[in-house]
């Protein structure tokens, strides 16, 4: 009978003290011996390509095997921040997404890869990619949390994206203005067969991502230098406006549930004439020879220029970093090393990875391969904005791509719609201490 | 022949029964049923209670620093007016669902039950009613997206065909069609769920109080009403706080369909609750309207259960 008893307390206790004890009892090995394996945490999709690609070279050369965890984009975020927060040392290294890079940098979770493991900057990579690992950010403004601590490099980029603009280079000449992209899809829109401009107007992140540069070369924005918010601002408002009533009279019926697979399903099959691009969405559909039926039609510039007189992309670059409850942080900066050197980074981008290397994307053969490359080269020269520096910067843009949704549906105007959202935005950026 | 253990289990039975047990230490069969039960009663502490004690807690400090803030998260949560948009677009959920379900759940139950008599029949319509409750919520949204789509939905292509539109419906893109959209496919879902649970209440009907009510004349109406009705009430009434959960709780073909949009039309309150801790990562008031969802739901039941007869007469 005791024994029972005495059974089933220490049933109790074992089950209590294992999930008290679960985010810390992880293997643990010394930061610099040679781990059998390192494990990545990775978007699924066609950003992991080159990644997947160049592992068995990797695990070939150094002997540690590369367990590569791919997750949905929105996945992957919320897996990584309840990761950190529980301190768990579940991922030796991790890419994340540019606009993650100011929750990460603030809450601290990252180690810091120029004091801690020695990283220069590499003259054959453009500065704007350190710029965009580096927190607090360089240039712009700083959250006033963060304005004390001292800059470091947390994450390099091992995906070059910058949002850029195509079109159909057969139909037309390049647009070098949002006046004349306008013009042109009044010109060649057919709809039913041939939408004008394809506005990928989902909800949440994927309109905000569609706008972003339109806003910009319109002068508007979301924040100023000193965290006030005019994204109701009268020059804001005019691109606004430009996207729901001007780009959405050409635009295919359904605007406000196009995402990225859609808008580039719409090129690749010929019912698209022009739009904003991912390099990701190039290499996977408009020139997959397997799906696309326009390769050699579509033609990739930076992109056009507002009424400001400059356009301007949007970087989306992918880094990687490693977590500071890492056990592998030597190996894992190790690995870091070797995948964006020269020689790797000419492997990955042959095999569907999107480099950063002035080098690669402007070498010959490569862009016959990749007519993108001279487009990204261009798009990365001129330093392309990146969405504000702020570890609210989820909240932000779910509550703009709320509203933009809602005046795209026709369900708010553009005042009213800009209005609720920046009135959301106040409060919210109010209430983090801003 | 009466074994001394037998007496003692006899023993045991009396004082664990009869509540008259005199004070004093446990008897061995009563420690016996506590210690069996202490793993379970860990089991449920350490995945029921301890997260809800944790959430409560969460819900009372602030999500930045963990300091004690009292009830300003229930505050902040209720002061918000997109949670008041969101209980709107569920209460409009839940108006669309719920009915359909059980009216058509029921209807299809009546219909199996009183005209297909073939066995092989009934097993294959509980075959096909099985399906969509077992295929994943994120599959079931897949499939949908593919019927709704903009350029490449199954649906519009069909009334096309049939000449029944000239251009495209953007289902997901207006209002009221795109609430219409995720509401269909909770129904497809769980349309078939209401009919099993119906169907097997039809089978507890004596067959003996049917053949009598016919034979007094008794229209179907009055068999239903007055015969079957009564057998099927408690388990309609579960069925009902069941979907209800289930709406509340109802994420994935949402969003994979429409992600709230347009606008925050289809922004349901767990669409919604999934944004303030995973989008807004503020987990004090995400944690403040998790309590108050579970609150409002316990006070739900325990009312209706109360007012309703869930008893048969």
């Amino acid at each position: 009978m005791k024994r029972w008893v005495g059974w089933s307390v220490l049933t109790v206790v074992a089950v209590l003290a294992l999930v008290a004890l679960l985010p810390s009892w992880v293997p643990v090995s010394a930061q610099g011996a040679k781990p059998a394996k390192l494990v990545i945490a990775a978007v699924a999709g066609n950003e992991s390509l080159g990644l997947k690609a160049v592992a068995p070279t990797y695990e070939r050369e150094s002997g540690i095997k590369l367990d590569i965890v791919e997750m949905p984009y929105p996945t992957l975020y919320e897996k990584l921040v309840t990761t950190f927060q529980a301190g768990a040392a579940t991922y030796d290294l991790i890419m994340l997404d540019d606009p993650w890079m100011p929750k990460f940098g603030t809450e601290e979770w990252l180690t810091p890869l120029d004091s801690t493991y020695g990283f220069k900057r590499d003259p054959d990579i453009p500065g704007v990619i350190y710029d965009v690992g580096t927190w607090p950010p360089p240039r712009g403004p700083v959250p006033p949390s963060e304005k004390s601590k001292p800059k470091h490099l947390l994450g390099i980029t091992v995906v070059g994206n910058v949002e850029m603009f195509m079109y159909r280079k057969d139909l037309s000449p390049a647009p070098k203005s949002w006046d004349e992209v306008l013009a042109n899809a009044k010109k060649l829109n057919k709809p039913g067969s041939m939408a004008g401009y394809v506005v990928r107007g989902a909800a949440t992140n994927p309109i905000v991502a569609d706008f972003l540069p339109i806003l910009w070369s319109f002068g508007g924005d979301v924040f100023d230098a000193s965290w006030n918010v005019v994204i109701d601002s009268p020059a804001s408002l005019r691109a606004v406006k430009f996207l729901v009533n001007d780009l959405k009279s050409v635009a295919p019926s359904g605007a406000e549930n196009i995402d990225a697979a859609d808008r580039s399903r719409l090129m690749a099959i010929g019912q698209a004439y022009q739009s904003t691009v991912w390099p990701g969405e190039v290499t996977g559909i408009v020139e997959n020879p397997k799906v696309s039926k326009t390769i050699g039609k579509v033609g990739y510039i930076p992109m056009p220029a507002g009424p400001s007189g400059k356009g301007y992309g949007m970087m989306g670059n992918w880094l990687l970093a490693i977590p500071k409850a890492s056990k592998n942080g030597r190996a894992g900066a190790d690995f870091i090393v070797w995948v964006t050197s020269p020689k790797v980074q000419k492997a990955y981008a042959e095999a569907g990875g999107i480099p950063s290397r002035t080098s690669i994307l402007t070498d010959t053969a490569m862009n016959d391969k990749n007519p993108y490359f001279a487009a990204l080269a261009k798009s990365l020269d001129a330093v392309p904005n990146w969405r504000p520096r702020t570890d609210q910067w989820n909240a932000v843009e779910t509550i703009l791509g709320t509203n933009l949704n809602a005046a795209l549906a026709g369900l708010a105007t553009p005042e009213d719609a800009t209005k609720k959202a920046a009135t959301e935005i106040r409060a919210l950026m109010k209430k983090a201490g801003y | 022949m009466e074994s001394a253990s037998d007496s003692r289990l006899q023993a045991g039975s009396a004082s664990l029964g009869q509540g008259t047990r005199e004070p004093g230490p446990l008897a061995r069969q009563e420690r016996l049923a506590y210690a069996i039960l202490l793993p379970v009663l860990g089991t449920i502490f350490v995945v029921v209670t301890y997260p809800l004690l944790f959430a409560v807690d969460q819900s009372l400090r602030a999500t930045r620093g963990g300091d004690f803030v009292g009830l300003r998260n229930y505050t902040t949560a209720l002061e918000n007016p997109l949670l008041y948009e969101a209980l709107a677009a569920t209460g409009i959920y839940a108006g669309i669902v719920l009915p359909a379900e059980i009216l058509g759940g029921l209807g299809l139950a009546l219909l199996v039950h009183r005209t297909v008599r073939s066995a092989r029949i009934r097993m294959a319509v509980y075959v096909l009613a099985t399906l969509p409750i077992v295929i994943p919520p994120v599959a079931v949204g897949v499939i949908a997206r593919l019927i709704y789509a903009p350029g490449y939905g199954v649906l519009n292509h069909l009334l096309m065909l049939a000449g029944l539109v000239q251009a495209e419906i953007p289902w997901l893109s207006r209002r009221e069609t795109a609430m219409l959209a995720v509401a269909s496919v909770d129904v497809w879902q769980w349309t078939p769920f209401v009919y099993l649970v119906c169907f097997a209440g039809l089978q507890t009907v004596p067959r003996e109080s049917i053949d009598a009510a016919q034979v007094d004349g008794a229209t179907r109406w009055t068999l239903f009403s007055r015969i079957e009705l009564p057998y099927l009430r408690p388990l309609l009434l579960l069925v009902l706080f069941w979907r209800l959960a289930d709406v509340l709780r109802v994420f994935d073909h949402i969003f994979i369909l429409t992600g709230g949009g347009p606008g925050a039309t289809t922004q349901l309150l767990s669409v919604y609750l999934y944004r303030v801790a995973f989008k807004f990562f503020d987990t004090g008031e995400a944690a403040a309207l998790a309590v108050l969802v579970m609150l409002a739901m316990s006070l739900l039941y325990a009312t209706a259960t109360r007012l309703l007869p869930l008893e048969r007469d």
